[in-house]
């Protein structure tokens, strides 16, 4: 489908120098900022705005017109007539070749469900977070934001859903090293080429890791031509995308009525507040003993602020190209007069060397500051106060003093730095050295490697101090202070480092040739990484000053200070191989195979085996088909391979001790040992078998659809048996921590689904381009053994259900009459206003037997996404849709004398005088409320289904003689909005979140302005 | 694996880019964790290891704030003592559900830990008793050690058997993951009688082995003679108990009495100061803390919000009614002199000592429960904290420790597991049921009675036996009271349907005019005890693993 356009108009004479002139366009389009070249020279230029050149050339000279946009295009120079260069948009070209595991492969060859993102697609909308450009941009990718906080505002990504009760992590690749340190989150979205996303048997050549899909990451290198310099700036405002409305101090007060009528209805309606002071809170006629606070408008701002600039350079000769480039992360958070930032600085220095024409060798540096800083009263805690705080509290006296707020905790202190400082700065590195050598004497045989060295330094500094807060004595005016943070009213500081090395070393004899229509493509190689983790910290109290926040500067009694520090080691190493073959491009197949050792497991069982055999088919290219002209292009592939999973805690094969020095004699903390894990000698991979079958077309020109069908059985999932061993044995389990029960092959779980994408794409004769595309993925799991009571019932059983399911009563309704109490079933002292739970197995009590499983989990089953790419001119559109369906969020907020409540439930409570009240009466603490955590039902679980205007983005690139003037080749400002609107049935909260509490800094709304300069 | 080696070698001679092919690349050694061979090894790691059986694992939130619990409960932010009519919990958190009658195998609400956390420690004790004798070190020591393990054993049956009854015993057995834990054997409950039996013989035991107090060779916290023997007492009480009727009266007088000979223990003279340090002598056995191993801070978590603390365990009208008069008549006596609108003047001082009141003296002011205005009430500041009971709690609390910001401060107060005037109130009781109330029971009651700072008036000569059992009876009450005994012996006499059905109680105090009025109010409505919750049930969880083979405990 590639086309090459070449209008050679005559020709003249030879060997005799010249100036080539010619415009480049794609469409109709005049595209500026091309690379114009000439093969095995220095000399090349760039297209201007109206796509004009001009370069010197003699005849016989092959001109390269290059743009990371498009398909390379060449010319040879014949004479010096002005030449149409016509190039083609990438995503069309059959010749595309993207990034697959140790290797690349042309896209019309694929045979593995691989889906890929392009670099210049996620700066149309940058995110200073990259895992959040990823939502439905094509299907098989979830990808859920559950916080906004800056520097911990990513999106949890699964692919294809969840597969395992285990981990469900994604490996990430960066530039060819499995699991690189720092990842995929922080790289800056203007050094990523492209991002390929393995979701089935393709991904087997990373054998024990790849089970649950492996994103590879590659970053941009030099090319070949005149230095294009690049300047990127990103200017983002950002605000929640929903908060909950709380209720305010008059509906709080007089719930604050109910719930001591409920606790005493002997007493009446007006235990706490009399009427005439719930009428004061009403007319807020005396705002300092009777205020109406709105504790998220005292605490947070409307709108913060977060820019991005990236500034690089891309060039090089034909033997040594480079690109380099730096950047600069800046969030501020949420909060009034917060303490919360986020900065982060890159660099990275991606340079590729031909020493010889057999010997090439890349040197890859990139490193990163990620600054975080916080206030010492962590981002939950400060939304639990913001939420539990009462409307009927004030935030600051009228002179300016902060009140206690709530215990103390007044959230708009809490913020600021008032408290001290948890800084925590990591610096990460990663140096990669590359080398392939060309061995002389067998046509394509050649050898390359990798070592690279992985770092990240992750240093923590908490110095928490003292501050005050006031009460206002009502019976001497004075305003009485009390001292909150630090400990005993004096700072307290935490220090500590954490380093990470990996080393990972690799080498591949590999061998690529064509015989005649039979393409060989094929690698043997060995790799092995060995990671090490070093922690060390200590800690001070009793500063004398909080001048000084140093550990040597802390108090100086023995019980002033603390230490820790831990270290572990982890090796892996590996054999591995691939086999390509194909015949015309026609009849694909190919194995590929990974034996893998890790030091998780004990000796005897650390090496596992992964292959994978996949098979395609294009039937377009079968000369029989060719009368079937609506069908441009069609491919019928397939994949079945085995992959593992060993994301699991280390030394789980013998018994663990470890210190716990908790016990004290005679007023010393003593040395003790406990038993912290049992021994599981047989631990071992957990395996998946994953099966896809699929569909790639072209038809009609400008339609394209991807359809696949997908299957996965996990087995040997490494879970623990945490149900069925009756504590008596004393195994037992403690709670928040880690198990004592080691992890042990026996969880099962299938899962399979559907893929779809349908695409058009079209250029209009005026000039208009545009490409919309459809994707969903439905990606259902059930359980097949699961470690349950042996007891368990059946209806309550996890096996045969999806994962992460909910086990809640049916509320049924709300008792509203003494009938509705004679009627139905309920719990001993149940009251009107309760919920009416359902009395599932009909015993006529309500009691745990009545639970039953939600139909979902708050892992959506389908996933949906629509885009929308456009230009006219020099306009640029993008519009991206995403939603979720088929999932379920369950929310149960901390209300009652505990904290305020959502007006949604305040406003529309049952109670005495609203006994049509769509919520159940109020009551002490909904967590131990039996309308509440004591009986957990689906009342407060929702549909948390949503469809999400995710991105809208609109360019223009101005073209200008003026800039070709200032050198500037191209110019391109923007708008975009990320997260803009949200249609869902959520009413208090964001869908997205989970969060079973709503306690969470909510995801943002951003708003961004932007330019991009090329010179 | 040859082909690894060749290509290995081809790797390193290609590009010497590995830095290590080494056979044992994948064999890495831990440095953060120790074998159990190890442990077994060595005297003092085998040391270290038997000392943290005096803990057990968290096994819910807000459970082990500070450092693991021990046995029992202990200080936490809900104290025992909320699930019993000695005080509410203010803000509930799981307490009500056992206050309200709704207790149930999948709801125990703060009681249902007790089960998992025993049976942990007493297979933790038989791995280190089977395995002791391999311990390299001298016979007297690990004679000592291992009455040290079957103390701790023990007291994990004591809490299960007066809790749930005839429980399973596990004799030395550890069960290990590859065992069948679905062997109908394991799930069979013994009798309340047999549970009885194997503890105290287990104590007895241990008590002969047992150092006789703590040393610099056997530091303070760790189980003496005493303890056990103590131990004992209290089981053999249980049992001869109605509820248990397992044992008799006689036996458990003589295991009290034989604490009484030891001569170790005597009554403190101040009943307030008792608690605060861990050094009285007349604390049998204890827990003790420290800076960086505490428990919660119980100033702010039980102050009076006027105080800004949180007013978690507001004691119950119904305990401040059991105490008397200083005159020692109950105020149920209508010559006791008690004026229900001046109600705490010349109360028993142990009153004084045990319950914030309105007016009470408190950190350089006086307790204000009254409305309208009182500072500690819900006219005061965090009005949300403020006590619906009327009183707040005092027992415990360290006047010197803050009650802001008191973190990595206090909560080092003792846990006192058994103290002397608990024996003597054993005593007393057991010497009465098996042979009435002869000069020894006095003796026992009066020497609590008397003591220095409390100084009530000796009981009335010539109470008739059960007389003397009601006197006993609400000595303990008051005497013991928050100290995880009455929620056990309500039950234990079997007169829980009775005081466990009674409302909980609090006072509402209103001023006028400078005149307080006094006016008692249901502080907690819809209190329940049904005959069921004599005993907890066994979570409803533990019933499934066993695939329905363990018995639950009746009407659950």
């Amino acid at each position: 489908m590639l086309t090459f356009l070449l209008l050679l108009i005559g020709s003249g004479a030879w060997a005799q120098q010249g100036t080539v002139t010619g415009t480049v366009t794609s469409g109709p389009d005049h595209v500026p900022g091309v690379t114009v070249r000439i093969k095995n020279k220095t000399t090349g230029t760039l297209t201007n705005a109206n796509g004009s050149f001009s370069i010197t050339a003699v005849p016989g000279d092959t001109l390269v017109f290059s743009h990371m946009s498009y398909q390379e295009q060449i010319y040879v120079v014949k004479n010096f007539s002005p030449v149409k260069i016509s190039l083609d948009g990438l995503s069309k070209s059959v010749n595309e070749v993207v990034v697959v595991g140790y290797g690349t492969q042309k896209k019309a060859t694929l045979t593995g469900s691989i889906s890929v993102v392009k670099g210049a697609e996620l700066v149309q909308s940058p995110q200073p977070n990259v895992s959040n450009s990823l939502t439905g941009r094509f299907p098989g990718i979830i990808a859920n934001n559950r916080s906004g906080e800056p520097g911990y505002d990513g999106s949890r990504i699964t692919i294809r859903g969840l597969a395992t009760t285990g981990n469900n992590d994604v490996l990430m690749v960066v530039d060819g090293v499995p699991g690189q340190i720092g990842g995929l989150e922080r790289l800056d979205p203007n050094d990523i080429e492209s991002i390929s996303i393995l979701k089935d048997a393709s991904a087997a050549i990373y054998g024990s890791r790849a089970a649950n899909g492996v994103m590879l990451i590659t970053t941009k290198q030099g090319q070949t031509g005149k230095p294009v310099i690049n300047y990127f700036f990103n200017q983002g405002f950002s605000s929640p995308t929903r908060l909950p409305k709380m209720a305010d101090a008059a509906t709080y007060a007089q719930i604050m009525n109910e719930i001591q009528y409920y606790n005493n209805p002997a007493g009446g309606m007006n235990q706490f507040y009399s009427a005439e002071q719930l009428q004061k809170f009403k007319d807020g006629s005396d705002p300092v003993n009777y205020p109406n606070t709105d504790w998220q408008k005292a605490t947070l701002r409307k709108m913060t602020t977060q820019n991005q600039h990236s500034l690089s350079v891309r060039g090089g000769s034909d033997n040594i190209k480079y690109y380099l480039s730096i950047g600069m992360i800046n969030q501020n958070g949420l909060y009034k007069d917060g303490a919360t930032k986020y900065n982060q600085y890159n660099f990275r220095s991606n340079i590729t060397a031909d020493v010889t024409s057999r010997l090439k060798v890349g040197l890859y540096l990139s490193g990163r500051q990620e600054d975080r800083q916080y206030p010492t009263t962590g981002a939950g805690a400060i939304f639990r106060g913001i939420y539990r705080a009462y409307p009927t509290v004030l935030d600051r006296y009228p002179n300016g003093l902060p009140t206690t707020g709530i215990e103390n905790n007044n959230p708009i202190m809490q913020v600021t730095d008032a408290g001290g400082l948890n800084r925590n700065p990591s610096q990460v590195f990663n140096g990669i050295l590359k080398g392939s050598y060309a061995i002389p004497g067998v046509e394509g045989l050649s050898l390359d490697g990798y070592l690279s060295a992985d770092k990240s330094w992750n240093f923590g500094k908490n110095f928490s101090t003292p501050y005050k807060v006031y009460t206002l004595n009502k019976t001497t005016g004075a305003y009485d202070p009390t001292v909150v943070g630090g400990s005993n009213g004096l700072p307290t500081l935490n220090e500590s480092q954490e380093n990470v090395t990996m080393i990972t070393s690799n080498i591949k004899l590999n061998f690529a040739r064509h015989f005649g229509a039979h393409n060989v493509n094929a690698f043997v190689g060995y790799e092995q990484s060995k990671t090490s983790d070093e922690l060390f910290g200590a800690s001070r109290r009793n500063f004398p000053t909080p001048q000084a926040p140093e550990l040597s500067q802390g108090g100086a009694a023995a019980t002033d200070k603390d230490n820790f520090g831990s270290s572990w080691n982890f090796t892996r190493r590996s054999i591995l191989g691939r086999l390509a073959y194909d015949y015309q491009e026609k009849y694909l197949l190919e194995l590929q195979a990974r034996r893998d050792g890790s030091s998780t497991f004990p000796e005897g069982k650390q090496w596992g085996f992964f292959p994978s055999v996949s098979a395609g088919w294009r039937v377009t290219n079968e000369p029989w088909f060719k009368p079937v002209k609506f069908i441009n292009d069609l491919k019928l592939r397939g994949s079945y391979g085995s992959l593992g999973n060993d994301n699991v805690g280390m030394f789980q094969y013998f018994n663990n001790y470890s210190f716990v020095n908790q016990y004290v004699l005679n007023g010393v903390i003593q040395t003790g040992i406990d038993l912290t894990k049992l021994a599981n000698p047989n631990i071992t991979w957990e395996v998946a078998k994953k099966m896809d079958l699929g569909l790639n077309m072209t038809f009609l020109k400008d339609f394209y659809l991807e359809f696949v069908y997908f299957q996965q059985k996990r087995s040997k999932i490494l879970t623990q048996r945490n149900s069925s061993v009756p504590q008596l044995s004393g195994i037992v389990n403690p709670v928040g921590s880690d198990p004592l029960v080691p992890a042990e092959n026996i969880g099962k779980v299938n899962s399979g689904g559907i893929e779809g994408l349908l695409g058009y794409t079209h250029t209009t004769k005026g000039g208009f381009r545009y490409d919309i595309s459809g994707n969903i993925t439905y990606a259902k799991n059930k359980i097949i053994f699961i470690d349950e009571a042996a007891g368990a019932l059946s209806y309550q059983r996890q096996t045969g259900r999806p994962m992460n399911t909910y086990l809640l009563y049916n509320a049924i309704g709300i008792f509203r009459t003494q009938e509705d109490l004679d009627k139905y079933p309920h719990l001993p002292g149940a009251k009107l206003g309760d919920l009416i739970l359902e009395d599932y197995n009909n015993d006529k009590q309500i009691t745990a037997d009545d639970q039953v499983r939600s139909k979902y989990g708050n892992i959506p089953e389908i996933t949906y996404g629509l885009s929308l790419n456009g230009s006219y001119k020099g306009f640029d559109l993008f519009i991206l849709f995403a939603g979720q369906t088929h999932v379920s969020q369950y929310v149960l907020p901390e209300s009652g004398t505990i904290g305020n409540f959502y007006s949604s439930w305040a406003d529309n409570r049952w109670s005495p005088d609203n006994v049509n009240g769509s919520y159940p009466r109020v009551d002490e603490r909904a967590s131990s409320s039996v309308n509440g955590g004591r009986y957990p039902n689906t009342f407060w679980m929702n549909n948390a289904s949503f469809l999400r205007l995710k991105n809208v983005s609109l360019g223009y690139t101005i073209h200008s003689d003026l800039l070709t003037r200032w050198k500037v080749s191209s110019l391109r400002i923007y708008a975009n909005a990320f997260n803009l609107l949200t249609f869902t049935r959520v009413k208090d909260y964001d869908p997205e979140g989970d969060s079973g509490s709503g306690q969470f800094y909510p995801q943002q709304r951003i708003m961004n302005i932007g330019v991009n300069l090329k010179f | 694996m040859k082909t690894s080696n060749i290509i290995c070698g081809l790797a390193l001679a290609a590009a010497g880019l590995i830095s290590s092919c080494k056979k044992d690349y994948l064999n890495i050694v831990p440095t953060d964790r120790i074998l159990g061979s190890a442990v077994l090894a060595d005297s003092m790691l085998f040391q270290d290891y038997i000392i943290n059986r005096y803990m057990s694992i968290r096994l819910q939130d807000k459970e082990g704030e500070g450092t693991n619990p021990g046995f029992g409960r202990g200080f936490e932010y809900g104290l025992w003592s909320s699930i019993s009519d000695e005080s509410i919990y203010n803000n509930d958190d799981n307490t009500w559900v056992i206050q309200q009658g709704q207790m149930a195998p999948e709801n125990t609400g703060i009681a249902g830990t007790i089960w998992g956390r025993s049976y942990r420690s007493i297979r933790e004790c038989n791995f280190a008793l089977n395995n002791i004798d391999s311990v390299p070190m001298s016979d007297g020591l690990k004679k000592k050690l291992r009455a040290e393990l079957r103390f701790i054993r023990a007291f994990r049956y004591h809490d299960l058997i007066r809790n749930y009854g005839g429980v399973v015993l596990m004799g030395d057995k550890e069960y290990s993951l590859s065992d069948n834990l679905t062997n109908p054997d394991m799930f069979k409950r013994s009798t309340i009688k047999e549970c009885i039996d194997y503890a105290a013989g287990e104590l007895t035991a241990a008590a002969a082995d047992l150092p006789l107090k703590n040393d610099g060779s056997w530091l303070l916290g760790r189980a003496t003679k005493g303890a056990a023997l103590a131990l004992k007492a209290r089981l053999l009480l249980y049992a001869a108990s109605p509820l248990y009727n397992a044992g008799s009266w006689q036996a458990a007088a003589d295991a009290a009495k034989a604490v009484m000979e030891l001569s170790q223990y005597s009554i403190d003279n101040d009943y307030a100061k008792l608690f605060l340090s861990p050094n009285s002598n007349e604390i049998i056995f204890e827990r003790v803390y420290a800076v960086s191993a505490r428990h919660v801070c119980l100033e702010i978590s039980n102050g009076p919000n006027g105080y800004n603390g949180w007013a978690g365990n507001t004691p119950l009208q119904n305990l401040v009614d059991a105490y008397e008069m200083s005159n020692g008549k109950p105020i149920s006596d209508p010559a006791s002199g008690y004026d229900p609108q001046n109600p705490y003047a010349n109360r028993d001082a142990r009153f004084y000592a045990s319950i914030l009141y309105n007016g009470a003296p408190y950190r350089n002011s006086t307790i204000q429960v009254f409305t309208p205005g009182g500072k500690d009430s819900k006219d005061g500041p965090s009005n949300w904290n403020t006590t619906k009971t009327g009183y707040y709690l005092r027992k415990f609390m360290d006047d010197k420790n803050p009650i802001d910001n008191p973190w990595d401060v206090a909560g080092l107060q003792p846990w006192i597991y058994m103290r002397y005037a608990e024996v003597l109130l054993n005593y007393a009781e057991a010497e009465n049921e098996a042979v009435g109330p002869n000069a020894s029971v006095y003796e026992a009651i009066n020497q609590i009675r008397q003591r220095a700072s409390v100084k009530q008036p000796p009981l009335t000569p010539g109470l008739s036996q059960s007389e003397m059992r009601e006197a006993i009876r609400r000595e303990r009450q008051v005497e013991l009271a928050f100290e995880e005994h009455r929620f056990y012996d309500v039950r234990r006499w079997k007169i829980a349907d009775v005081t466990e059905n009674t409302p909980a109680y609090g006072i509402d105090v209103t001023v006028s005019n400078g005149v307080y009025k006094y006016t008692r109010k249901v502080a907690l409505a819809n209190r329940a005890f049904k005959t069921k919750h004599y005993w907890l049930p066994i979570p409803r969880a533990e019933i499934q693993a066993s695939n329905n083979q363990l018995e639950q405990n009746f009407g659950y």
